[in-house]
């Protein structure tokens, strides 16, 4: 199977307070963040890579999985790290953190797919910054190619996936013929989640994302990746959402200390009114 | 765990895009697999062997052995990183660590035949074997070259007798790497634990560095075939110098990891604690404590890389690797000691570490050479290096 992975930076989640918005209010400043993976997106990398393996062998690849990110130059770091975990080869489209929205980013990823003609795009079910959740939605409808979103545990089988949805109340299981575009959820990593068609059923993966294991870093150093510029993939650049100001939310206001439990109730009945 | 800023750009230590994946990963390992383990084999005086075997799995076993041979391939400042990310959550088992792969793999790689490597680096390098350098014996510490243990030709073996203490891994070790006096010639030999003759005591109850094991390895008439000498005979010394600067260099990373972490505990908790109506951050006395303790491990780390980016096998820098140890092993014991102070009584029970990474950090001034021992050499090597 070749699976294409989509990706975006975004700026530490643990350190989510150092963000700064410019004093005119017109954009987030971004010099000087410290620059992470978009957690579910490292996700679908793991899943991915678990999809393409012997889950008993992971050092032989049994199939391709290609990372796409969009960025500047600097943003080939992300793409660097997700080859040290076992990507094969990146993509990265180049053009600048504030030239893109979703809709942009699924066309030009539409155009990259009818390149690389993956089986799968694989990707996050949102991006932590922005929490969109639209890009998978958007390609699917581009390609016209089948989505199942938010999956928490994927199976192979011939010519499809049975992808696994936690819904209220319970999981929906969908037969997802391929190519198809599929975005997951958190709990694709958990060590029962992903199972390629090579993989054991008794097979038990490690919980969460793997570690980039040293020799796998120095090589990923000579694995392909690639810059394409934007506008070769998606000539309309234009944007479709305008972003007409940024605002931190507001200081939390101190709290108040309540003597007794009835008091605690009064409040939460006639001032917060939640009860 | 946070990451504190550092005083200086991050390329200061991390020179290429591959030390900083080895760091994050390196550091993810250390927050999901050693933090959470640290207090019970502390508490228990014992090696984590199933952590061992995953960092075989993760290629930090063999981290400054070429591809070819199995290993990462990296370089000083790799085995730097590495050992400064381990210790931030346990000291103790990077010590155990630091004992398998710079004095045991390390120095063997280096100066073993092909037909030895190939016998004992696989296992070595998957965590399969545990490894230990004995160097010092019961009567020869810092004057090393006194020791008394003997290797005796006897036809195609060497029959070695004599005893080695303070040695990490001991008690677990399945692979040995000894110096023994062959005619008075100091002489490398790898030795396994099944050899008869040969045993092990311990673990020897100590202070700190309690997630690795301490013990003697005893020889008695231990018959070792010709193919087990590392080497020529009288080549021990070369041996134990040349590997003796990434050990001190790894050791003064070490105490780097306890600095950072215990900066960090003594921070977030003079956010939090408030005394006299104020929070302790706020206390002046407060800030010398944390203030002195960030100058001092930004100086510690500036040393260590800047020294790591000159150490290689084959070139020589022990006034660098002699002097960044003896900088940084009082600056981790002075900043736990810090920590302890600013967190008062909770700072004396296990919850908060920091009694942990003090007990730990002491050490440091110990194993590896003495801060004398450093005080010496440089003094020689300055002398030697000015006056010629
Ligand atoms: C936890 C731990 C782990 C260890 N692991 C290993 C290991 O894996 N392998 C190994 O071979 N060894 C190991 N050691 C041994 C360690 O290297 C020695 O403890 C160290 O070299 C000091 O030797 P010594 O303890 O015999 O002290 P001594 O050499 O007896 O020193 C005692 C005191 O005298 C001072 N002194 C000695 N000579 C001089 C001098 N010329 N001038 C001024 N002062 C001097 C010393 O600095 C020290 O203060 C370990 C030790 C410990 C505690």
């Amino acid at each position: 199977m070749k699976i294409l992975v989509p990706l975006k930076r975004v700026a530490d989640p643990d350190n989510a307070n150092k963000i700064k918005i410019a004093p005119d209010g017109a954009k987030i400043d971004t010099t000087g963040l410290e620059w992470k993976p978009n957690p579910f997106d490292e996700y679908a990398v793991e899943a991915a890579l678990r999809l393409t393996e012997n889950g008993a062998t992971p050092k032989v690849r049994g199939g391709e999985v290609v990372v796409v990110t969009f960025g500047p130059k600097e943003a080939d770091t992300t793409l660097r790290q997700m080859l040290a975990t076992g990507a094969d080869r990146a993509v990265r489209v180049d053009t600048t953190d504030d030239a893109l929205d979703g809709s942009l980013v699924a066309r030009a990823l539409k155009a990259l797919v009818e390149r690389e003609k993956p089986d799968l795009v694989l990707m996050g079910k949102q991006a932590v910054d922005g929490d969109s959740n639209q890009v998978g939605q958007i390609l699917a409808e581009l390609l016209g190619w089948p989505m199942a979103t938010f999956a928490a545990t994927l199976q192979e089988e011939a010519g499809a996936l049975l992808v696994g949805r936690e819904v209220d109340g319970g999981v929906i299981t969908l037969r997802v013929k391929l190519p198809a575009v599929v975005t997951v959820d958190l709990r694709i990593v958990a060590p029962t989640s992903v199972y390629s068609l090579a993989t054991a059923r008794t097979h038990k993966y490690a919980d969460g994302v793997r570690f980039s294991a040293l020799p796998a870093i120095m090589a990923a150093k000579k694995k392909p990746l690639i810059e394409v510029p934007l506008a070769e993939l998606s000539p309309d650049t234009s944007l479709r959402i305008a972003y007409s100001k940024f605002e931190p939310p507001p200081v939390r206001k101190a709290g108040v200390k309540v003597p007794d439990v009835a008091v605690l109730v009064d409040k939460l009945v006639n001032e917060a009114k939640v009860l | 765990m946070t990451t504190l800023p550092y005083a200086f750009a991050e390329e200061g230590c991390y020179p290429t895009p591959e030390h900083r994946l080895l760091r994050d990963s390196v550091r993810a390992f250390t927050r999901s697999a050693v933090e959470p383990q640290a207090a019970e084999h502390d508490r228990k005086g014992t090696l984590n062997r199933k952590l061992f075997a995953a960092c075989g799995e993760l290629g930090l076993l063999g981290v400054t052995v070429p591809a070819e041979a199995g290993g990462a391939g990296m370089d000083a400042t790799a085995a730097v990183i590495v050992h400064h990310e381990l210790s931030k959550s346990d000291p103790g088992f990077t010590l155990a660590y630091l004992a398998h792969a710079m004095l045991f793999v390390n120095n063997f790689y280096w100066n073993a035949s092909d037909d030895q490597r190939e016998r004992y680096l696989p296992k070595a390098l998957t965590g399969e074997w545990v490894g230990a350098m004995g160097m010092t014996e019961p009567d020869a510490g810092t004057d090393v070259l006194s020791m008394q243990t003997t290797a005796t030709r006897d036809g195609g073996e060497y029959v070695l007798s004599g005893q080695k203490a303070l040695i990490t891994n001991a008690p677990d070790a399945d692979v040995f790497l000894v110096y023994a006096k062959v005619e008075g010639r100091i002489t490398t030999f790898v030795l396994d634990r099944d050899m008869r003759g040969l045993s092990t005591t311990g673990p020897v109850h100590k202070m700190g560095m309690r997630g690795s094991t301490l013990g003697e390895i005893v020889m008695d008439d231990v018959r070792v075939p010709a193919k087990n000498l590392v080497g020529r005979e009288g080549q021990g010394v070369t041996h134990m110098m040349r590997n003796l600067e990434i050990e001190r260099l790894t050791l003064a990373a070490m105490s780097l990891g306890i600095a950072d972490r215990c900066l960090e505990i003594m921070l977030d908790y003079a956010a939090e604690r408030r005394a006299f109506g104020k929070p302790l951050v706020d206390h002046g006395q407060i800030q010398r404590y944390i203030g002195e303790s960030f100058a001092k491990t930004e100086a510690v780390r500036a040393l260590v890389y800047a020294v790591a980016r000159t150490v290689r096998h084959d070139t020589k820098n022990r006034i660098g690797s002699d002097a960044a140890k003896l900088f940084a092993a009082p600056v981790g014991k002075e900043v736990a000691d810090a920590a302890m102070q600013v967190l008062g009584g909770w700072g004396y029970c296990e919850e908060y570490k920091v009694e942990r990474l003090l007990r730990d950090a002491k050490l440091l001034e110990i194993g590896g050479g003495t801060l004398e021992s450093h005080q010496k050499n440089i003094t020689r090597d300055l002398f030697a290096l000015a006056k010629g």
